[in-house]
């Protein structure tokens, strides 16, 4: 092991955190995110590196290599190789940590970020926002300003595990990505009964007097909300197995929909 | 009806310019419909227009994420111009979803056209690396960004404020089945950002907890989903001890290598 030699201080670990949030700031698909996640980490850098020109150089090159990962959870990541570069250790290490951890990381992420914080924070405040109460807004709000500040505390996290980190992402990322998968799949099967709606207005004539209602008389029957069921699975197969384009299936449920409200069936 | 000033304009497209940047580097998440469309209504002086029109909108958008670097149809644009189109024709806002969508895919493709030309700037990128100049890296990422965010402004002023006649026009000449058409879409809509949701997290063994939270949504009435959530933590919670139970058991086995052959 080398000698530690500390340079980059608790402060500087927050600051990190904060300007990880620069991670996007020249996104493109040849590269992705890597010239924020490298901006990010230039001021720490120039303090690790001082003098030694052809060191930040070398440092600079490397973290210009193609990265996709979390918003949320990269300052894990740079907290980790920042501690890496502060020691000076191998640049195989830090580049091979990089490239091993970034996946993952984006995995857990959008499980968690996307996948389930955000349709039950937006399900649970949009149901008071349709109501006209600010409450909606206010506690979206509140909920992502945590997260976001949440994002000082990942970073430290990293730079404290040091290269503990890549056992720990390792044997739990599964079950973490998994156990949330599952809290994702319950609210999306709940989300589903509840906001999406298709309500047919046909009646079939039976006699003068008497007409059966498609809708309360029959699929009500079957079972309350399975249209919007059975359209949901139509999309989710034809995007899983045909792979068409969202794009598409959206001007296609907007057509069919203008098209039955137009013959009277919606 | 109501018109939008020249100051209600230029005050929604400085907040798409703060709003794009934090869309961009999804940052606050300030981009989602549901703030958007609430301060759209703070500017336009009808706030309770853009609550309504902004929790509708974020549950359409709810499942177009752009998770895996992938972008939706575009959120900001979507809160903006539901809220404006409501508030500007006096349609429901369910209808104006879908009258916003255009906008909402103008502004897409812009963001698509970025991601793919700003992978010509990182050769440049690469130069800045090789001489160590971090000054020159930095500019070129503030530059990039502030692209994004002029866009944003000058997208939504035109939406608002240039266009805004022509969108009367357009919802007033609208027969009735087309204006209903919009409402039953923006109803159905949902479905599709759902059926994205599915295809990246759907596997066979997480079935059981999408029947459980489907049961749960269309049998207990409630006014949100708070219920469902709760009881999709408790399967987690319980998945989660299950599995770590048996990574621990799978590390007992494999240390012991005799035991490994008894086992099952």
């Amino acid at each position: 092991m080398k000698e530690s030699k500390r340079v980059l201080t608790k402060k500087d670990i927050t600051k990190l955190g904060l300007l990880s949030s620069f991670l996007q700031a020249s996104f493109n698909y040849e590269r992705m995110q890597a010239g924020g996640f490298t901006v990010a980490q230039l001021p720490f850098l120039k303090k690790i590196y001082k003098n030694d020109k052809k060191g930040l150089s070398e440092a600079m090159t490397d973290d210009l290599e193609f990265i996709n990962t979390h918003p949320n959870f990269v300052g894990f990541l740079m907290g980790l190789l920042l501690f890496l570069e502060e020691n000076h250790e191998d640049r195989a290490i830090i580049k091979g940590l990089k490239v091993a951890l970034f996946g993952p990381l984006a995995g857990i992420g959008d499980a968690i970020f996307w996948f389930t914080i955000l349709p039950i924070v937006a399900g649970i405040c949009s149901s008071f926002a349709m109501q006209g109460n600010a409450l909606g807004p206010i506690l979206f709000f509140s909920v992502y300003l945590t997260i976001f500040l949440l994002r000082i505390v990942w970073t430290h996290l990293g730079y404290n595990l040091g290269t503990k980190a890549i056992d720990l992402i390792k044997t739990n990322s599964q079950i973490i990505s998994k156990a949330a998968s599952i809290l994702g799949i319950t609210v999306i099967g709940g989300l589903i009964a509840s906001y999406v709606h298709i309500n047919v207005v046909s009646k079939i004539a039976i006699n003068a007097k008497h007409a059966v209602s498609l809708q309360t008389d029959f699929f009500d029957k079957i079972f309350p909300n399975i249209l919007p069921l059975g359209y949901t699975l139509l999309i989710f197969y034809l995007l899983k197995k045909k792979n068409v384009s969202p794009v598409i299936l959206i001007l296609t449920t907007f057509i069919l929909a203008i098209l039955l409200s137009f013959i009277g069936v919606l | 009806m109501h018109s939008i000033t020249l100051v209600q304009g230029l005050l929604l497209a400085i907040l798409a310019v703060i709003v794009g940047i934090d869309f961009w580097l999804e940052a606050l998440f300030l981009f989602r419909p549901i703030i958007v469309g609430t301060l759209t209504g703070l500017i336009l002086g009808d706030l309770q227009t853009g609550l309504i029109a902004g929790g509708l909108t974020e549950l359409a958008f709810a499942g177009l994420t752009p998770a895996g670097g992938t972008q939706p149809p575009n959120p900001i644009l979507a809160g903006i111009m539901t809220t404006v189109i409501a508030y500007t024709t006096g349609t429901d806002p369910k209808t104006a979803i879908g009258l916003a969508l255009p906008f909402s895919f103008l502004m897409q493709y812009i963001i698509l056209f970025y991601y793919s030309s700003f992978s010509f700037f990182m050769p440049k990128a690469d130069k800045y690396a090789e001489e160590a100049n971090t000054s020159g890296l930095i500019r070129l990422n503030i530059l990039t960004t502030a692209i994004v965010a002029i866009s944003y402004g000058v997208v939504v002023f035109l939406s608002v404020y240039v266009a805004q006649d022509l969108m009367k026009i357009l919802v007033k000449s609208m027969p009735v089945w087309l204006g209903h058409g919009f409402e039953i879409a923006g109803g159905i809509l949902p479905a599709v950002g759902f059926g994205m949701l599915l295809k990246v997290m759907m596997k066979g063994q997480y079935v059981p907890y999408f029947i459980i939270g489907f049961f749960i949504a269309s049998f207990i009435p409630f006014s949100n989903l708070l219920p469902v959530a709760v009881i999709g933590a408790a399967l987690a919670i319980y998945e989660y001890f299950n599995s770590k139970n048996k990574l621990v058991k799978n590390e007992m086995m494999a240390m012991n290598g005799d035991d490994y052959n008894e086992g099952i």
